[in-house]
């Protein structure tokens, strides 16, 4: 074997682990699932995507000092017996590779009810879906200072998806303020 | 056979080529680091490899392995163990306390090394990520001769890490020292001069400065430039050698294992002399290469 071809082997060795490698997307809900969690009492939810004008997307920006990278906002209007109850919204932030995909639960009150992990997809870093830690979340409004190691507890080793969950509820809640309220 | 004739290199020799410089986190560089650690518990095996190639006379290819495994002791404090290997193909060109000799070793085991990384600041909470890393090799084989020669490095790197756009684009900045002690070993079967092949002990220091920027063009993926400025100062001549390298990286990252690759051919580069007859002469070509390429591929678990 020449030189060459012994060297190849490393990667000949590693390249089929690493494609068998369980590389899997952790689901913990479906948007059905996760609507039923953050409005149980929910009859109905009713579609009501939204796309963000440039002043809107300015606007959130500026309040939440969060960039918005789409201006797409998926939203439901959840309702009870044809009353509205709340706002679900569907979002997604960065994780180190991939997106994180979240629901805030939003009240009639502009508060937030819960926020729920959809599918987490990252290496490390899965302890965001701890209920303790999303139970932060509740009760902040548009305006709050949603900060991790402020109002928002950081969970060390999770730093970057923390920090980007926190960003991204707080762009929602201005969200709700700019297009949905 | 046609040889190129090298003078011989003051008594200043030949110490690392490569900073060995290793990450102790999944990396978005090649050759820089970022200042983020592993969280607490987490391991990463990592095996890179690095061809280096071309120095302008002769035909030289050199490949360098590091296998190398790393654990977080705490969320912000990673340790590392490596084991370091190297083949060196070189034919046509002598150096003078440099190459000695034609050879192509093939893959032989050269050494081991450990590190250790702590992070002051979070590129990910505070608005600007910082980390020092120091580690520690021994090795048995000259990088670029293949021949024997006992060297043990000690390194010191300060990293900053600024992320901007929702840690979409990531820039680095390392500057790091680089302290050598080494011996080269007789040569079975050859009669050489001090200058040929000196076996006195040596010991040099090394700075080293890069940057870096990486951007993520899409899910998983993220591509990059990089640049590592490299110079070593010895007692007798001084400022011995310089180089600045740089060139493109992509990075892909999974849930469970990632790669990085980066092509860093020398751009310009000098020192205190360049080889008899090298034609590129603003290129150190001694030392270093016209080409390197690594391939790192690592493993979260």
């Amino acid at each position: 074997m020449n030189d060459l071809n012994r060297w190849l082997l490393i990667p000949a060795i590693i390249l089929p682990a690493a494609a068998s490698a369980p590389a899997f997307a952790v689901q913990y809900l479906t948007v059905e699932q996760a609507q039923k969690v953050l409005f149980p009492a929910a009859d109905q939810f009713e579609s009501r995507p939204v796309t963000l004008s440039a002043e809107q997307r300015k606007a959130i920006e500026t309040a939440a000092g969060v960039r918005v990278r789409s201006p797409e906002v998926n939203a439901w209007r959840a309702r009870q017996g044809g009353k509205a109850s709340g706002w679900f919204v569907l979002d997604e932030v960065y994780g180190k590779h991939e997106f994180i995909t979240y629901a805030v639960a939003i009240g009639l009150d502009g508060a937030v009810k819960g926020v729920e992990i959809l599918d987490y997809r990252e290496t490390h870093g899965g302890e965001v879906q701890n209920p303790k830690w999303r139970a932060q979340f509740t009760g902040k409004k548009a305006g709050d200072t949603l900060k991790l190691d402020e109002d928002i507890k950081n969970i060390s080793g999770a730093t970057l998806s923390c920090k980007h969950i926190t960003d991204g509820v707080k762009r929602i809640l201005a969200t709700y303020e700019a297009a949905l309220k | 056979m046609k040889y190129v004739t090298i003078s011989r290199f003051g008594s200043a020799a030949a110490l690392a080529l490569f900073s060995a410089a290793a990450d102790a986190d999944e990396s978005l560089f090649g050759y820089l680091k970022g200042a983020e650690t592993l969280p607490k518990g987490a391991i990463e095996v990592v095996q890179s490899v690095t061809r280096r190639w071309d120095k302008g006379a002769g035909d030289y290819t050199a490949y360098d392995s590091k296998t190398e495994l790393e654990y977080g002791v705490t969320d912000r404090f990673t340790s590392a163990v490596y084991l370091l290997g190297q083949s060196v193909k070189t034919q046509d060109i002598l150096i003078d306390g440099y190459i000695p000799k034609d050879a192509d070793t093939g893959l032989k085991l050269s050494g081991f090394e450990v590190s250790a990384k702590y992070n002051f600041l979070s590129p990910a909470k505070d608005d600007f990520g910082l980390a020092g890393y120091v580690s520690g090799a021994y090795t048995t084989l000259d990088p670029h001769s293949g021949q024997k020669k006992d060297k043990y490095t000690v390194e010191g790197w300060l990293l900053g890490q600024k992320n901007f756009l929702d840690d979409q684009l990531v820039w680095v900045g390392n500057v790091g020292l680089e302290s050598t002690y080494a011996v080269r070993l007789p040569i079975d079967g050859m009669v050489l001069t001090q200058d040929q092949w000196p076996t006195t002990p040596e010991m040099e220091i090394a700075l080293l400065a890069g940057t870096g920027v990486s951007y993520r063009i899409a899910p998983n993926w993220f591509i990059g430039v990089e640049a590592l400025y490299d110079t070593e100062f010895e007692t007798e001549v001084g400022q011995e050698r310089w180089s600045v390298q740089a060139g493109p990286n992509v990075h892909y990252g999974a849930k469970d294992w990632w790669f990085t690759a980066t092509w860093l051919p020398q751009l310009v580069g000098g020192g205190f002399e360049t080889y008899p007859g090298q034609i590129d002469t603003n290129l150190h070509l001694i030392e270093k290469t016209k080409q390197e390429f690594r391939l790192k591929i690592g493993f979260n678990f």
